[in-house]
């Protein structure tokens, strides 16, 4: 089918998938052990006060009515009110996303380009020493706990070796502020992008230095499967017959690697990138505590320590839309780049 | 060399270059540029005084900077730093009635019997936007936050002010009048307290409190008159993130050189061990609450920072659920009281940097005195037997579950469960059954009386005894601790305490009503926290007395000229000595 | 879906196994269990071979670092970090267990089922299932752990509800391959029940492949286990809990004192790596088998 046909097609289907996504954290927030409104009060609550709270949360209407404000919300993007102070929570989830994205993003290279690294090294030194080391590697790192890891990376090369900073995302003070052109303000939120669009180079390498520890912690954990991936992918190509084609004909070995085996290992791994996001974001979660850094994982898990009900459920929600969207994406990229899964 | 080997030997010199050119990026770029300062031109550069501090803290705005509203330790803070009250307490005393000192007020007096006080206002303070200071300011703070907004988490509700206080009437531009319903006697010490301070009325509703307003800070305090402003509040998602207070030209105690740092920074920490890590790497200039006891004594070690400590008067406090048996039987409540072990908890859970409490009244506070020391510590001889009589031994152990918060409102919680949990076992005849809850949940718990032993912390609103007292363990003004505990007698040894002024009856008074506390032991005092701030070598004016406010206005950092200032001066001399030759 | 690439791989994965995969699978499978075997069992046997009191303060000084008197060391409570490390596991184990039996009991049978049944039944669970499955797993188990609150059935059920998909996936799978076959469909055309065919053609073959998920999801469990305690929604401090150990000990890292999280958190490794080894091993050893 054409690429639109296909396109459509998968459109159509994401839609059922979200509104059971939405409905299940719907079902979740509100299979509650007790009244998440009476959480909030310090004294005897008066009863005006806290029907006046339920109302303020739309919370009084029955749970039909709750489920239908809750949809036509989200398709708003309006994700309610925290409960802490009342101010609209989607406004707070995309105030804290830049940093969580700058830090997935980084995260996803590192573990990327660590895997296509590794995993090329071990297909080519195929089950020698190197190999079995290169893979139990792999799966070795997978079964760190990323908070661990990241606590590791934080004792030896931040508080050991004072080579990089602890936490925080740039020093206070010296948050970049993006592109200002006589009136046009451009900021992406994203501090390396951002330094960069106001010309300020020491800043993009603070932003660099505070960046490196959480995302290498969280790309170390994750390379494991991209090793595996490129290995798998870089060892079937090299013993098709057009790869020992190009060997007789004298080809350097290494445009025989690269050109033609790694390109083949480019789709598998742009999906493993796309369904690994999930992972990922759930990794952040867990380093962004060890690093204080500011995004969206820090911001969920605050709120659970104040039982911000909405919050979290916004939280959640977004998280999930999100991962829709990108894995959406990336198999639309991928039939775009490979006609032969549109069938 | 193979070609297999050559390869590899390129990789690893490539690996190597990169790993190093990271290491030397991270060394040159590790420290950050120095704020600017401020020099003179003439002679030897001279040591300055640093135009900006940044503080970090694990603290944040609970609810907003409103005084109708805020009841939170970080919130009064920097209500007081960007506000005044009528009266303020003398930095560094012990806060009696002989350390109130004038502020927007400089005299007053009260009527004989108590129920009348005047205050003369001080003449040509200014607002912000010019407009003058006048009692109609007072009078419009106190009727809104006290009789109109009253909000029910709030200061006001909370001390009783309306209960205090009948009506505030300008009786001139420069004279306001408080009429009292009962002769308080703490009443000017609850005027220096931030539920007291003046707000600017033009900045403050009369309908509704002033919240955080995205992007506007002036939008979002009611508070002017102060040594500063809030001349920035930034949220990232919905938590505080930086604040900035920049000097108030209006303030009225400009002429006496405050505030000493014309800008301060406050970074907001998520928690005590990344703050800690801050102050160590030089991040911040000062860190203040709350550093672990562990990361205190380690930092005391180190010579980058200076350890400042003082007196706290935070407490710390076990509470009885009176309503669940067998605690409804004083006896057994102090069976058990006796057989905490104060120094433990101390000395293991804060290494010895708070001080054991056998009072409601912190130590170093009028109205201060020991009187749970008759009880003592571990003194497991005294449970036993006491418990023996109700049929409690080492075969049928007194079952108890004890509560605390798990979410770091109180310092070291889980640990201090921990320990009171050893103790409490170590007399052979209790078992405790540890039960936690974050701190909504946990409030929740103790408003539906469901816990039946919990820990609880204070804060004094204003210092004076009275504020250890009333709020616990009379009847109405404990109401919200929920434990259920009435003694009539009490409650007339508080209430005329409240009234009297003379100190030395105030004393007497109060020393009774703890001979009955030791005796009812409805709540055990635990430990009063002692508090620190860890700063920069060069940071001074740091007063950390028993009204635990931390004054923005008071610290300032020297700095010597860098290095090659003064090596450029010593040059220019130098030249300057050889051309004139 | 019979491309280019899975030609090969179906190709490829006997030859993998012929030439020395099966040994390398074999030996990934042995130290796998032996990991596992020593941490369960020492886990076990803590009563009588830790030292101390794992609960217990002040038995020695605070925050001392590994000696011969503590090989350890101790905490912040002078708690003994060796007794904390032997009976630490318990908690973890007991979570991963809960979760993957209550994952099984669930996810394979409903697995069976509904696509044994297939039409609109498989349709609307696969699609429900997949919903649970797209979503990031630790968000959905601390959104869940979050509403119901501590304790170790409520962390079970967390991430029960997070893996069920996996498994139901799996079965699937399975079953449809199976479903296709010419004896199943010679059996049902002689009037078996579909209760008899399941159980007699469809079972033995899903076992394989269940065995496997599960070891993986065990390992899944335990960090999942260790997260959730690492944001908040752990278990009382009263039980001795390496991921207790790991989130407190954190904050004595400044300090210096790298024990307290290093050896918790090198168990926990340990424990997942021992699990995940022997998951794939397994489906390294049976997954040609499959092929055929």
């Amino acid at each position: 089918m054409s690429l639109r046909s296909y396109v459509i097609a998968r459109v159509l289907l994401t839609i059922p998938m979200l509104l059971l996504l939405l409905t299940l954290v719907f079902l979740i927030t509100r299979v509650l052990p007790g009244d998440p409104v009476l959480l909030h009060f310090e004294k005897q609550a008066k009863p005006e006060a806290v029907e006046e709270f339920r109302q303020r949360l739309g919370l009084d209407k029955s749970l039909p009515e709750q489920y239908v404000d809750y949809l036509t919300g989200v398709l708003r993007g309006d994700l309610g009110k925290s409960m802490q102070d009342f101010s609209p929570v989607a406004q707070q989830i995309f105030s804290a996303f830049p940093a969580t994205l700058e830090l997935a993003i980084f995260g996803m290279i590192i573990a990327v380009v660590l895997g296509i690294f590794l995993g090329v090294r071990s297909s080519r030194s195929y089950n020698t020493g190197e190999d079995h080391v290169i893979r139990t590697f792999g799966i070795a790192t997978y079964a760190i706990p990323v908070f661990f890891l990241g606590m590791v990376l934080q004792l030896v090369f931040s508080i050991q070796l004072h080579w990089f900073p602890s936490g925080g995302r740039i020093y206070p003070g010296s948050e970049p502020l993006g592109l200002n052109l006589g009136g046009f303000h451009l900021a992406t939120g994203l501090y390396t992008v951002d330094s960069l669009l106001e010309g300020n180079l020491s800043k993009f390498v603070q932003a660099l230095r505070y960046l490196f520890l959480p995302s290498f912690a969280l790309g170390l954990v994750l390379c494991g499967i991209f090793i595996r991936l490129t290995r798998t992918s870089m060892l079937e190509t090299l013993r098709l017959d057009f790869v020992t084609a190009a060997r007789a004909r004298g080809l350097k070995e290494r445009t025989v690697v690269y050109t033609y085996a790694l390109r083949n290992a480019f789709l598998p791994i742009l999906t493993m990138m796309g369904l690994q996001f999930a992972a990922l974001l759930a990794g952040a979660i867990l380093t962004e505590t060890t690093f204080s850094w500011p995004g969206l994982g820090r911001y969920l898990v605050d709120r659970i320590a104040f039982r911000d009900y909405t919050a979290i459920q916004g939280a959640v929600v977004f998280f999930g839309l999100l991962v829709a969207l990108v894995s959406l994406m990336v198999d639309i990229l991928y039939a775009y780049l490979d006609p032969r899964i549109r069938l | 060399m193979s070609n297999k080997a050559i390869t590899r030997v390129q990789t690893a010199v490539v690996l190597v270059i990169i790993i190093a050119a990271v290491a030397a990026g991270a060394y040159i770029t590790s420290q950050p540029s120095a704020p600017p300062t401020t020099t003179t031109t003439t002679g030897p550069p001279p040591i300055v005084f640093k135009d900006t501090l940044i503080m970090g803290t694990t603290d944040a705005v609970e609810v907003s900077l409103d005084p109708a509203e805020s009841y939170d330790y970080f919130g009064w803070e920097i209500i007081q730093s960007t506000g005044s009250s009528l009266v303020d307490v003398r930095p560094g005393s012990p806060a009696g009635p002989s350390d109130i000192v004038p502020a927007l007020a400089t005299s007053w007096e009260v009527s004989s019997d108590g129920l009348t006080w005047t205050f003369n206002l001080r003449q040509g303070v200014k607002f912000q936007d010019g407009t003058e200071f006048t009692a109609n300011d007072v009078k419009y703070s106190f009727d809104r936050n006290v009789f109109k907004l009253a909000i029910p988490e709030g200061p006001q509700v909370g001390i009783g002010y309306g209960d205090i206080i009948k009506s505030v009437d300008a009786m001139s531009p420069t004279q306001v009048v408080f009429h009292l319903n009962i002769p308080f006697s703490p009443f000017l010490s609850l005027m220096a307290a931030q539920s007291s301070y003046i707000v600017n009325p033009k900045l403050a509703p009369e309908d509704h409190a002033v919240a955080y307003k995205e992007g506007d800070a002036r939008a979002s305090s009611p508070m002017d008159l102060g040594p500063y402003v809030l001349s920035s509040w930034v949220r990232v998602a919905g938590k505080d993130n930086e604040m900035r207070l920049d000097a108030n030209p209006n303030y009225w105690n400009v002429s006496g050189g405050y505030p000493k740092t014309p800008h301060i920074i406050i970074k907001f920490y998520s928690d005590a061990t990344t703050l800690r890590l801050a102050i160590e790497s030089g991040e911040v200039d000062i860190a203040f609450r709350q550093l672990r006891a562990s990361d205190i004594n380690d930092l005391k070690t180190k010579t980058n920072v200076k350890v400042w400590e003082g007196i706290g008067a935070f407490i710390q406090y076990l509470v009885f659920q009176e309503k669940m048996k067998p605690l409804d039987n004083p006896e057994i409540r102090r069976a058990i009281a006796a057989a905490v072990d104060r120094p433990t908890l101390t000395n293991t859970v804060f290494l010895g940097q708070s001080k054991p409490l056998y009072s409601m009244i912190p130590n170093g506070m009028a109205g201060h005195t020991d009187a749970f020391k008759q009880l003592g510590d571990a003194n497991y001889a005294f449970t036993r037997e006491a418990l023996a009589k109700y049929g409690y031994n080492e075969n049928n152990k007194l079952k108890l579950d004890l509560w605390y918060e798990s979410s770091g409102h109180y310092p070291q919680s889980p640990d201090q469960a921990t320990v009171l949990k050893s103790s409490l076992e170590g007399s052979g005849v209790i078992q405790i059954e540890l039960k936690s809850a974050d701190w909504p949940s946990y409030r929740v718990n103790r408003n539906q009386e469901i816990m039946q032993m919990y820990i609880l912390g204070w804060y004094p609103d204003y210092v004076d005894a009275d504020n250890y007292m009333f709020p616990f363990l009379h009847s109405v003004g404990g109401s919200w601790i929920h434990m259920n505990y009435n003694n009539p007698q009490m409650d007339d040894l508080i209430n005329q305490a409240r009234a009297k002024t003379d100190a030395a009856e105030r004393t007497q008074l109060y020393a009774q009503a703890q001979e009955l506390f030791a005796q009812d032991a409805p709540i055990v005092p635990l430990f009063q926290g002692t508090a620190w701030a860890v700063t920069k070598p060069n940071v001074g004016g740091v007063v950390l007395d028993i009204s635990q406010s931390w004054r923005h206005w008071l610290v300032y950092a020297t700095e010597g000229p860098a290095p090659l200032l003064q090596i450029g001066w010593l040059a220019s001399i130098i030249t300057r000595f050889a051309t004139e030759q | 879906m019979q491309t280019e690439r899975g030609r090969i791989i179906v190709q490829l994965i006997p030859q993998f196994v012929r030439l020395s995969k099966r040994g390398m699978a074999g030996w990934t499978v042995l130290i796998g269990s032996v990991i596992v075997v020593a941490v369960v069992g020492m886990t076990l046997l803590a009563p009588w071979i830790a030292p101390h009191n794992p609960i217990a303060i002040n038995v020695g000084p605070i925050m001392a670092a590994p000696s011969s008197e503590f090989p350890l060391g101790t905490n912040h409570l002078g708690q003994d970090m060796l007794s904390r490390v032997i009976w630490g596991g318990s908690m973890v184990l007991q979570v991963a267990l809960i979760s993957v039996a209550m994952c099984v009991a669930v996810g394979v049978p409903i697995g069976l089922l509904a696509s044994y049944a297939g039409g609109n039944t498989d349709k609307g669970t696969s699609l429900v299932m997949d919903s649970i499955y797209a979503f990031p797993g630790l968000v959905l188990a601390i959104a869940i752990a979050a509403m119901l609150g501590r304790g170790v059935l409520n962390m079970s059920l967390a991430i029960a509800v997070v893996y069920v998909p996996s498994y139901y996936r799996i079965v699937r799978s399975q079953v449809l391959t199976i479903k296709e076959l010419s004896y199943v469909e010679a059996a049902r055309a002689l009037g078996a029940k579909s209760r008899s065919i399941i159980l007699r053609y469809v079972m033995p073959n899903v076992v394989p492949s269940v065995v496997s998920v599960a070891t993986i999801n065990f390992a899944d469990a335990i960090l999942t286990a260790a997260g959730l305690t690492f944001v908040g929604l752990g278990l009382s401090v009263a039980v001795p809990d390496w991921g207790w150990d790991l989130t407190y000990g954190r904050q004595l890292l400044p300090a210096g004192a790298w024990w307290v999280i290093a050896f918790p958190g090198l168990m926990i490794v340990l424990l997942a790596l021992g699990f995940t080894l022997i998951g794939e091993g397994l489906s390294e050893l049976w997954s040609p088998r499959l092929e055929q």
